[in-house]
């Protein structure tokens, strides 16, 4: 996805045409646009628009905190919802560093933005895409050479929304015209909740070191009775020839 | 030519206990087994990651691992919970009489005795004195109680993690969600806990006691055995006579 920042008039057409595909509930919405308040350097006031939603990042975060394997990521790069599998513990929703999922009230399990998978294997362009109307946000395989994003790839400068904190890929790609990118729609650090913490930092290496730990002296114990069985045999028939 | 001695047995365990002993056996394997391919994410599983692909991949997905893991879970519980209604004052009252260690004194006691039982293995403290045990030992009452306290969170804690997003709308109040996702830490913990002592179980009926494991197939035990090992039980079932 590639989003143009210098199109966008801020009609929020993809907002609205996100929420009548996807029927998301009253004050949700899959994707945003975030507007950025600047100022130039002889005192300007600028306003930057950003439109946003899951950056489906190439190691997301929110597949690692996920314990049912719901969140998941497609081979082609889409980091999809496994309506079935999702219980909406929320746990993925602090890992995920650009704010994009949310319980949805409707269903209990998690919303988010799949690029409008269903569509996209239809061959049909994400709804927010054919909706746009300055064509701020494209969509196609960046992998085809051939593809408009391939093109477009290659014509502009290009930047994704990561840090040093959160520097992994992206499938999302903004041109700013050459302006840095403001603070206000960088990543913030991967989150935890306090029970994945406590799982992955406490129980688990415990258990780890517990469970390990006790094998391993059982077998020894296991190896030492055989020793010594084999050394009470041989004194035995050590004894027998005297 | 001399004569091989047949041991003298006491029956000490009638077939629906021997019978529920294996039905639990069975259930920790197969609730094992699944519940450490559920975890799928890669910050939070404890097995490998090949475990879950494989045993997902074997059954049709982690839907199937998580509805069968449910359902076995539920087995479970109700197994247990009938065995307890049923033979509460025959079998389970008696059991958790001898084997529950709750006061501080009587676990640190137990505890020693635990120490010193492992240390001999290894051909230490072999110079230690060790009180007379019981039906149950200090090690069996220690690992007992951890393993009924264990059971009984790990039940809660599993039908929560079932039923929970089936029944409670997350969404309504995010109460339900903080207890969904103690519930899965707390049922990983106590999980875990019960296989640390389950490797010594293991180890003592399989290779240390064999005895101990005959008799969990019969129902019967070497009176031998039990004078040695537990002469205060011995002692008991002599006056009961029984022996």
């Amino acid at each position: 996805m590639l989003a143009d920042i210098t199109r966008c008039i801020n009609c929020k057409a993809c907002v609205v045409a996100c929420r009548a595909e996807w029927q998301t509930p009253l004050g949700y919405s899959r994707d945003w646009v975030k507007e950025v308040e600047l100022s130039t350097a002889d005192g300007f006031p600028v306003v930057q628009l950003f439109p946003g939603r899951c950056q489906h990042c190439d190691d997301a975060p929110c597949v690692e905190a996920c314990p049912s394997g719901a969140a998941w990521k497609r081979a082609d790069g889409m980091v999809l919802v496994d309506d079935e599998l999702c219980s909406g513990c929320e746990l993925c929703v602090p890992a995920c560093p650009y704010e994009a999922r949310w319980l949805n009230p409707e269903t209990n399990t998690i919303s988010k933005c799949t690029f409008c998978q269903p569509r996209v294997d239809e061959g049909l362009q994400p709804a927010c895409v054919q909706t746009c109307v300055g064509g701020a946000l494209k969509f196609g395989d960046a992998n085809d050479p051939a593809s408009e994003v391939s093109r477009l790839l290659r014509e502009k400068d290009w930047v994704q929304l990561t840090t040093q904190e959160v520097p992994g890929g992206t499938s999302h790609y903004y041109h700013t015209g050459g302006a840095p990118l403001p603070a206000e729609v960088l990543p913030r650090p991967v989150g935890q909740h306090l029970q994945a913490k406590i799982l992955s930092d406490v129980v688990n290496p415990a258990a780890g070191i517990g469970i390990g730990g006790m094998v391993a002296a059982f077998l020894g114990a296991g190896v030492k009775k055989i020793i010594d069985r084999r050394n009470a045999l041989a004194g035995g028939e050590e004894k027998g020839h005297e | 030519m001399s004569e091989r001695r047949e041991p003298r047995m006491v029956w000490v365990r009638d077939l629906w206990t021997i019978r529920l002993h294996w039905f639990n056996a069975v259930c920790w394997a197969l609730l094992v087994a699944s519940g450490l391919a559920v975890i799928s994410g890669d910050s939070l599983r404890l097995a490998p990651a090949f475990w879950a692909s494989f045993v997902q991949n074997l059954v049709g997905g982690n839907a199937v691992v998580i509805t069968g893991h449910g359902l076995v879970g539920l087995a479970w519980v109700i197994g247990i919970a009938l065995f307890v209604l049923v033979r509460w004052r025959g079998v389970v009252k008696p059991f958790l009489r001898g084997v529950l260690s709750l006061t501080p004194g009587r676990v640190l006691n137990d505890l020693r005795f635990t120490v010193v039982t492992l240390a001999r293995l290894f051909g230490l403290m072999k110079q230690v004195e060790l009180e007379p045990q019981g039906r149950y030992n200090g090690a069996q009452r220690l690992l007992g109680t951890m393993i009924i306290l264990a059971s009984v969170v790990i039940a809660v804690s599993g039908l929560y993690l079932f039923f929970a997003p089936k029944l409670f709308s997350f969404a309504a109040s995010p109460l339900f969600g903080a207890l969904f996702r103690t519930a899965l830490v707390v049922h990983a913990a106590a999980v875990f806990l019960v296989l640390i002592g389950l490797v010594a179980h293991i180890y003592f009926a399989v290779v240390e006691e064999r005895e101990s494991l005959e008799g969990m197939k019969s129902g019967y035990a070497s009176v031998e055995f039990i004078h040695h090992h537990n002469p205060l039980w011995y002692e008991q079932l002599k006056r009961e006579g029984k022996i």
